[in-house]
């Protein structure tokens, strides 16, 4: 049970998070992002083996972001109509501007909570494998994209080492603050510079393997079963609940 | 004898790169046949990386080059495969171990060959069991490659190559980024190979006394590109390199006493001391990952040391890639860079460095051995007259080497104190002072290099490999 | 799309997407922490930085897809690194990446010199500011504070991405490492003409 969403087909899973967020994109009311992200976060308790302090700790900035619509709106939002509820200095806050607040930085919660769940049940590998298999993605692409992914220790190593060596530079003859801004630029550059090399390299590698982006056969197949479907059943069923807070409330 | 029919056949052909006006070689004519074991020598920028992306068919279709004359692989005109298709009989080892993967496993690696020849699903196990089986990699079958060492990936891209089961193996410089000694093993490995699969082996190398009697046949180009000698290969030494006279001053530059440093819990350096005179050349050496480049780094300050003091002249730094260090558009902007040595000073360091020619070109774009003296003129820019010199043999050749030899002896002679990090025994022989040994974070006291060179026991533990001994042994009982 | 592509093509600008995914990240982390103190505005000026991979991987390869391309990969890449607000956020790659893309078609991937980089970082900025009109609720906001934003966001996307997208890889032309691709070809043929 608790490995169900890790092995649900990834084109399926991210088909179903993407439906998802466009179907919250049409609800102004604060009460279908809540019901939302709390079915998603039991469905994933349920579900998954998430490692919920890092769950919390990624969770933290969209929090931040959250908060950060919520008295923006509350600011520049537009008057609306409806009986003022407060008076802040210059600013009158309706009741339509007070759940509006709630329902944007609610809607900020619910986006975050099932990415994070798309995130933190997916491998990027059985992903693009699956976009592939199922999704007809050109294996060109797919591939080149597995072997960018390979390369991100190698670019991270290569990230530290320079970092080093420029310390040991120094900040320059006359260090100005325009000057920190281009030492980003400095980082990039050289970075940029070995990962075209190592493109190249990889590509011939691939080639010289006899890999022509044709028809191929697949090793590790990715099915496409009841149980997805099932599990495509149950966040439907979490979106419609979540909807129909528009007749209740 | 049976005649056998040519895997390749090279028919006066030419190819040009299309942003050079030479090209890059020159009516070559050349045939090469099944279980050979073939060596491309020749001096670097001679083309005999290009000749091999030829036989690959990787050239010219990826560089838009120029080409006449006729390439044929197994009797078929090269032009008429598709891309790729060759490459089913044709595999390749590159160089660098870190850029020839895609997948995270080595099953998974393994598999993606298959894939590509569509071998049906309920074959691939067979297949991959086979092959990890036949070269000794079945332990390391759900392993994931990143977390290997240079040598190990090296066999797991032969492994990928051979799964495909070639008639031909082409190899271009795969064991530069290796150290000497797990060279060796590398070659004894695919030695074994080669005579289990009877396959043709073509390589492009340059430090041929890593190879032993690999190879039957020398093919080497010469400078623009022809062939010079097409011959019976024999057996090298290692290269000869001149003693350095020393230039060791009284005078101490540089001192470190105790350092220590401990990341995430693992002791990376314990206690290292050493005291560097004006003048002296000091070679550390010692396994992988046991902490050289760590000891530079918290030598010139870059790494932070936990305890320990290091006390005298400032210590520079230049890294394996040493564009590393590079934050200027032109060398001489490189140079000037820190603001602490005048402009005149500036002028007389390229002039010493015979960098004048290209001041004004981007430090990025210019050769290996230039990048080296442009970080070498910075940090002496910088002030910093004590040089630690982070593995700056690997991948080179003689000539190469050479002038890296003139340069270390040029700059003791100066007055400055150098530190070179490397495995080549024969190359530290011919310029140290005095040579210090690492192992798990732990540096030796230094050592008079005819010290270390006669005890075979301290050579092993460190994993260092003298080639001069084993061939004079070799030589003596035949 | 690919066909007319190399592979080591594909695999350079997959690359980008994966560099840039983490640049998009780290400036995505900023950009949140700051939207908690100052509000949406906080992004707008510097919406630019999440079009730039387009620019900078269109300026060098030139060919159809490259703009649209590595802007989707960064955002994939942003969500498979677990950080990010997931697949949405491969949508606003998707439609900021055509945004771009749509003002190369245009000039029917002819020219590459800076002001067509800027229209496309500008056009890149129309496009994710219609989408982001209608997911993320603009509606529900003052119009001069939408038309404030939009004004930011759409230069933003002309200076950041477009200049600084043409300054990023020329600098990297001038390593030496381009070599072999179409920006390299170009400079060249510049010179003789």
């Amino acid at each position: 049970m608790r490995r169900l969403l890790h092995e649900m087909n990834p084109s399926l899973k991210f088909l179903a998070v993407t439906a998802c967020m466009l179907a919250l994109a049409f609800f102004f009311n604060p009460w279908t992002p809540l019901m939302f992200f709390l079915g998603i976060v039991l469905v994933q308790l349920l579900f998954s083996q998430t490692n919920w302090k890092l769950w919390s700790l990624v969770m933290l900035p969209f929090v931040f972001g959250a908060f950060g619509y919520f008295w923006t709106t509350l600011v520049f939002g537009e008057s609306g109509d409806g009986p003022v509820l407060w008076t802040i200095g210059m600013i009158e806050i309706t009741a339509q501007k007070w759940e509006h607040a709630w329902s944007l930085s609610l809607r900020v919660l619910a986006f975050s909570s099932i990415s994070l769940l798309f995130a933190f049940t997916t491998d990027p590998v059985r992903f693009i494998q699956s976009l592939m298999q199922q999704g007809k993605l050109s294996p060109k692409l797919a591939f080149s994209v597995l072997i960018s992914y390979q390369f991100l220790p190698v670019l991270k190593t290569e990230f530290e080492q320079l970092q080093q060596a420029h310390r040991l530079r120094g900040p320059g003859a006359k260090p100005t603050p325009f000057k920190r801004i281009t030492a980003l630029r400095r980082l990039l550059i050289p970075l940029l510079a070995g990962a075209v090399r190592k493109a190249e390299r990889a590509a011939f590698a691939m080639e010289a393997r006899a890999f022509t982006g044709a028809a191929r056969s697949h090793y590790r197949e990715i099915k496409l079963g009841h149980k997805d479907y099932a599990l495509l059943g149950m966040f439907s069923l979490v979106l419609a609940l979540s909807c129909s807070a528009v007749f209740w409330t | 004898m049976p005649v056998l029919k040519p895997i390749f056949q090279l028919d006066d052909f030419s190819f040009r790169f299309p942003e050079s006006a030479q090209p890059t070689l020159h009516t070559i004519t050349l045939a090469i046949y099944p279980q050979e074991r073939l060596v491309i020598t020749g001096p670097s920028g001679c083309g005999k990386s290009t000749l091999l992306y030829v036989l690959n068919r990787l050239y010219p279709h990826n560089c838009d080059g120029e080409v006449s004359g006729n390439v044929r692989i197994f009797g078929r005109i090269s032009q008429e495969y598709e891309p790729g298709e060759a490459n089913r009989h044709v595999a390749t080892v590159f160089q660098d171990p870190d850029s020839q993967f895609c997948m995270p496993t080595v099953e998974e690696e393994l598999a993606f060959t298959l894939e590509n020849l569509q071998v049906p699903r309920e074959e691939m196990p067979k297949r991959i069991d086979r092959i990890l089986r036949m070269t000794g990699l079945d332990d390391i079958r759900h392993g994931v490659i990143q977390n290997f060492s240079g040598g190990m990936k090296q066999r797991i891209a032969t492994a990928c190559a051979l799964i495909m089961e070639p008639d031909c193996l082409l190899l271009d410089e795969p064991l530069a980024h290796l150290d000497p000694l797990t060279a060796k093993e590398f070659v004894a490995w695919l030695g074994q190979l080669q005579q289990q699969s009877g396959l043709a082996i073509v390589a492009v190398e340059h430090k041929l006394e890593l190879w032993g009697e690999f190879f039957d046949r020398e093919v080497s180009l010469s400078e623009n590109g022809a062939i010079q000698k097409d011959q019976a290969y024999t057996r090298r030494n290692a290269p000869f390199l001149p003693k350095r006279e020393t230039a060791k001053q009284p005078k101490v530059l540089f001192e470190a006493r105790d350092v220590s440093i401990t990341r995430a819990s693992k002791a990376l350096l314990r206690g290292a001391s050493l005291q560097l005179y004006e003048g002296e050349v000091m070679v550390i050496a010692g396994p992988n990952g046991s902490g050289k480049s760590t000891l530079l780094k918290a030598l010139c300050g870059i790494m932070k040391r936990d305890s320990g003091m290091i006390s005298g002249e400032f210590a520079g730094f230049v890294p394996q890639s040493p564009e590393q260090l590079f934050l200027s558009k032109t060398v001489e902007e490189e140079l000037s860079y820190s603001g602490n040595s005048s402009p005149h000073d500036v002028k007389d360091l390229l002039e010493a460095l015979a960098l004048n020619p290209i001041a004004q070109d981007h430090p990025f774009s210019v050769s290996h051995g230039q990048k080296r003296r442009v970080a070498i003129g910075a940090m002496l820019a910088d002030r910093r007259q004590v040089l630690l010199l982070d593995e700056p043999t690997a991948g080179q050749d003689l000539k190469a080497l050479m002038e890296l030899h003139h340069q270390i002896t040029s700059r003791a002679q100066d007055g400055c104190a150098l530190i070179v990090v490397t495995h080549d025994m024969n190359f530290a022989l011919s310029i140290a002072d005095t040579i210090c040994l690492m192992k798990d974070g732990r540096l030796s006291a230094p050592l008079e290099p005819q010290e270390l060179f006669s005890s075979p026991a301290l050579l092993a533990e460190h994993r260092l490999y003298w080639p001069e001994k084993e061939e004079s042994y070799a030589t003596s009982f035949t | 799309m690919l066909k007319e592509w190399k592979l080591k093509e594909i695999v350079l600008m997959s690359l980008f997407g994966v560099v840039f995914g983490i640049v998009y990240l780290l400036f995505l982390h900023i950009g949140n922490l700051w939207a908690g103190v100052i509000g949406p505005l906080a992004y707008e000026w510097m919406f630019g930085i999440w079009f730039i991979v387009s620019i900078i991987s269109m300026y060098i390869i030139r060919k159809p897809g490259a703009a649209f391309l590595p802007e989707t990969l960064a955002a994939a890449i942003e969500v498979m690194l677990g950080n990010a607000i997931g697949p949405r956020l491969i949508l606003s790659g998707i439609i900021q990446g055509l945004g771009a893309e749509a003002a190369f078609a245009l000039t029917r991937y002819r020219h590459f010199h800076v002001g067509i980089l800027m229209l496309a970082g500008a056009s890149a900025g129309v496009f994710s500011f219609v989408y982001g009109y209608f997911l993320s609720g603009y509606a529900a906001l003052d119009p001069s504070f939408v038309a404030l934003m939009f004004t930011l966001r759409v230069a933003s996307g002309a200076i950041i991405a477009g200049i600084g997208g043409k300054y990023i890889a020329d600098a990297l032309l001038a390593t030496g490492s381009l070599r072999g691709y179409a920006i390299a070809k170009a400079e060249k043929g510049d010179a003789r003409a």
